[in-house]
């Protein structure tokens, strides 16, 4: 069950940083294209946004490593 | 904190020794070799070149009479052999029923932990003693180390601390920003050695960094940033026992999730190589030895560019670190308009 659990835990935590990171992807080259002069202030806060998402994503895929290695049984 | 600390040290603490229990279960039933706890664990010794040197254990000890000592010993082997602990499971357990206080043995770890700040230590030292000397003031900066010293350093001068934190504080804090940035980068690339450990991939060490990082946002705090957090300006005053709490717990958030952020990036690195490579074992075992070498063409060179994906990760983690402790500590630092408290209040009113 444990394993279950993580699998499809990991599963959700990717699906949802996916779309996060996805979104982010999306706005940040949609308006590099705006506006290229300002594509270095765009990319640094691309990537703080990101390293966000990131953080926890990895909180749940740490959650699943507990979960699939049967920690707090 | 601590004691959350303790308990999230301890849980890690399991995971190593219940996976050491069972991957020599493991071995006994001929099973894969590759040991994916082992590689990512904490050990009592120092791999140079797959040579075992054994690392001191230093413990405080608390007897069963209550007696506290500090015991030193030359290695794990040498603390069985003295009678005051036995090897239970990979872990020491003192033997006359006491109890151990404090383990501060130094481990594999905590060795390249030293070894990345150390490094970053003596890097800028030996720059900053050539700048003295006025290379890279009066004339050019000369070689490689110098040049690459000087794009790294503006870039964390510049992009880092003057990009985030007000500007007649930032320069004060890019010495911190600067060993951070470096430690952590050594720390991080030295795991990519074949027999070192990557010290950043523990918890206990990043975890650490984290705290020093929270410790200085607190104690570079403005009176607005207090003020914020326990008072916060221009909302009704029911509000703030909602915002209060999740304030405060926002002050401790901000680090644990930075602990955990570089901690999982590191670790995942790691497990993942290993997991690409036991592949091949798997199809060994599926297939026989056919099989194994097919997808060892497959496994070896994804392992190649995951390899060098780690690279680019390792040094991206510690720029992450470092822009989110520059972006904390501007937080904290800021200096606010007042006369836009003052209308916010005004119209609140």
């Amino acid at each position: 069950m444990g394993l279950l659990a993580a699998g499809i835990g990991a599963g959700i935590v990717a699906l949802g940083a996916g779309i996060g990171i996805g979104m982010i992807g999306k706005a940040a080259t949609e308006s590099i294209a705006r506006q290229p002069e300002a594509a270095g202030d765009i990319r640094g806060a691309m990537i703080l946004t990101a390293a966000f998402i990131e953080g926890v994503a990895l909180l749940g895929a740490v959650i699943c490593i507990l979960l699939a290695l049967g920690i707090g049984q | 904190m601590i004691q959350t600390l303790r308990r999230l040290f301890l849980t890690f603490l399991f995971i190593s020794v219940s996976t050491s229990t069972t991957s020599a279960a493991e071995e006994k039933s001929g099973g894969s070799p590759l040991d994916v706890m082992g590689t990512v664990a904490d050990h009592d010794y120092f791999n140079l070149f797959s040579i075992h040197i054994p690392l001191p254990r230093l413990i405080v000890l608390e007897s069963a009479e209550g007696n506290v000592s500090f015991e030193v010993s030359g290695s794990t082997q040498a603390a069985i052999e003295s009678g005051l602990f036995e090897d239970v499971d990979h872990v020491l357990v003192p033997t006359n029923g006491g109890h151990i206080v404090m383990d501060f043995s130094i481990t594999s770890h905590l060795v390249y932990f030293w070894l990345g700040m150390g490094l970053a230590i003596w890097f800028t030292f030996a720059m900053s003693s050539r700048y003295k000397k006025g290379v890279g003031q009066e004339v050019e900066p000369k070689g490689w180390l110098q040049n690459m010293f000087e794009v790294l350093f503006l870039f964390i001068r510049d992009d880092v601390s003057r990009a985030n934190i007000d500007d007649h504080k930032a320069d004060k804090y890019v010495p911190y920003l600067f060993t951070m940035f470096m430690g952590i980068a050594f720390m991080n690339l030295f795991g990519l050695l074949p027999w070192a450990a990557t010290a950043t991939a523990d918890l206990t060490v990043t975890a650490t960094l984290a705290v020093i990082t929270f410790f200085v946002t607190q104690f570079s705090g403005t009176k607005d940033y207090w003020g914020h957090i326990f008072w916060f300006p221009g909302v009704p005053g029911w509000v703030r026992i909602i915002l209060t709490p999740v304030e405060v717990l926002g002050m401790f958030t901000k680090p644990f999730a930075l602990a955990i952020r570089l901690f999982a990036n590191m670790l995942s690195g790691k497990i993942m190589i290993i997991a690409i490579l036991g592949l091949i074992f798997i199809f060994a075992e599926l297939f026989g030895s056919i099989g194994a070498y097919g997808i060892s063409i497959v496994s070896v060179s994804l392992t190649v560019v995951l390899y060098a994906l780690k690279v680019f990760v390792g040094l991206l983690q510690a720029y992450i670190f470092t822009l989110l402790s520059a972006v904390f500590i501007g937080m904290a630092a800021e200096d606010h308009h007042h006369d836009e408290e003052h209308y916010n209040a005004e119209h609140v009113a």
